[in-house]
């Protein structure tokens, strides 16, 4: 009898830790961000690219050129608001060392319908953001079709890739780049590469 | 009036829509594939749209990537895994069996299985515990024989 109720006590058990199990999972779940997108190129080469400068004509840029020091891809545009917030403190970065080089997201040009683009009118945007924020990059590649955005896998602004001296992304955030993100995502796998001691 | 030439055009709109839509593609396959592309990746900056149902930028770049290869006659897999590649698992709303989906696929299975098993274990149980004596049997024929008489006796007594 007594080991007829040890069993039986034991079938009870089952659901009751299958539950708990259950809600430790979910528990879990309450503070994953769904925002937090991983780009399917974690641990893999920068895609290869060719694209104009956004402020120098007849400058292009490649994946060569970004050979042999660490550095961050930020993504941004003018009309992002939140890169307007993240600005100052990317423009801190690049005082303290920290290589940022931008690519510009255009965000809603379509050649169907638009017809040809006015990069003058963007120029003077950029710069009167820049002017008000400071300047964090060292240079901004131009992405009008968003291909390289597409190939790294961006769905918006802002995002920040940190790519390591051999090319290879080993970091992506989405969303604004600040303190603590900074000091919770990067800053450890900076003093890795010991690229800069922050 | 006003509702009859409502529904004129409203039905011209739906003929001119289903026109550009057969245009795109140069046969039928590609449509369907197309199509069936579009309901099944998901869009990276919209929760829970498929990149049919979502406006965003970047539900139509990856629309207009989809057009594009299945244009080229790549396979259904390719184009996906070429999203994936790019987007991660997160874009393709079949998610494969990972550590951290095993949950989603066995759950399920497990509830099922315990469901059935503890009911079959139930029954099991409360037939083993009927022990039947011969004592039992003998009882129970008396307890017929009484009834059934007394209901013979009943039936006399009503006629």
């Amino acid at each position: 009898m007594s080991s007829d109720n040890k069993k039986s006590k034991l079938v009870f058990a089952v659901p009751l830790i299958i539950f708990l199990l259950l809600c430790v999972f979910l528990f879990k779940g309450l503070f994953s961000n769904p925002r937090e997108l991983q780009t399917g190129r974690l641990g893999q080469a920068v895609p290869a690219f060719t694209l104009p400068d956004l402020m120098v004509d007849d400058k292009l840029w490649s994946d060569k050129d970004l050979a042999g020091k660490v550095y961050l891809i930020n993504v941004w545009g003018t009309w992002c608001t939140t890169c307007l917030v993240e600005l100052p403190y990317l423009t801190k970065l690049r005082e303290r060392g920290v290589n940022i080089i931008g690519l510009y997201l255009e965000q809603g040009y379509d050649p169907d319908f638009d017809g040809e683009f006015n990069i003058q009118a963007l120029r003077d945007e950029v710069s009167q953001m820049l002017a008000r924020t400071g300047n964090p990059y060292q240079y901004n590649i131009f992405d009008l079709n968003r291909s390289l955005a597409f190939d790294l896998g961006v769905s918006g602004a802002p995002e920040t890739f940190l790519v390591d001296s051999k090319g290879v992304i080993l970091l992506h955030h989405t969303g604004d780049l600040n303190e603590r993100i900074w000091r919770a995502k990067f800053a450890s796998k900076f003093t890795e590469l010991k690229e800069v001691k922050l | 009036m006003k509702y009859f030439l409502f529904v004129l055009l409203m039905s011209f709109s739906a003929v001119t829509f289903a026109v550009e839509e057969a245009q795109t593609f140069h046969n039928e396959q590609q449509a369907k594939l197309f199509k069936e592309l579009s309901l099944e990746l998901r869009c990276p900056k919209c929760q829970n749209q498929n990149i049919a149902d979502s406006n965003a930028v970047v539900a139509k770049d990856l629309r207009d990537k989809v057009i594009e290869l299945v244009k080229k006659n790549e396979s259904k897999d390719y184009i996906v895994d070429y999203m994936i590649d790019r987007y991660g698992y997160f874009v393709h709303y079949k998610p494969p069996v990972t550590a951290s989906t095993l949950v989603l696929w066995i759950l399920p299975i497990l509830f099922v299985l315990i469901g059935f098993g503890s009911i079959v274990f139930r029954q099991k149980k409360s037939s083993l515990k009927q022990d039947w004596s011969d004592k039992d049997e003998d009882k129970l024929s008396k307890l017929i024989l009484k009834y059934q008489n007394t209901s013979v006796e009943d039936k006399q007594e009503l006629s």
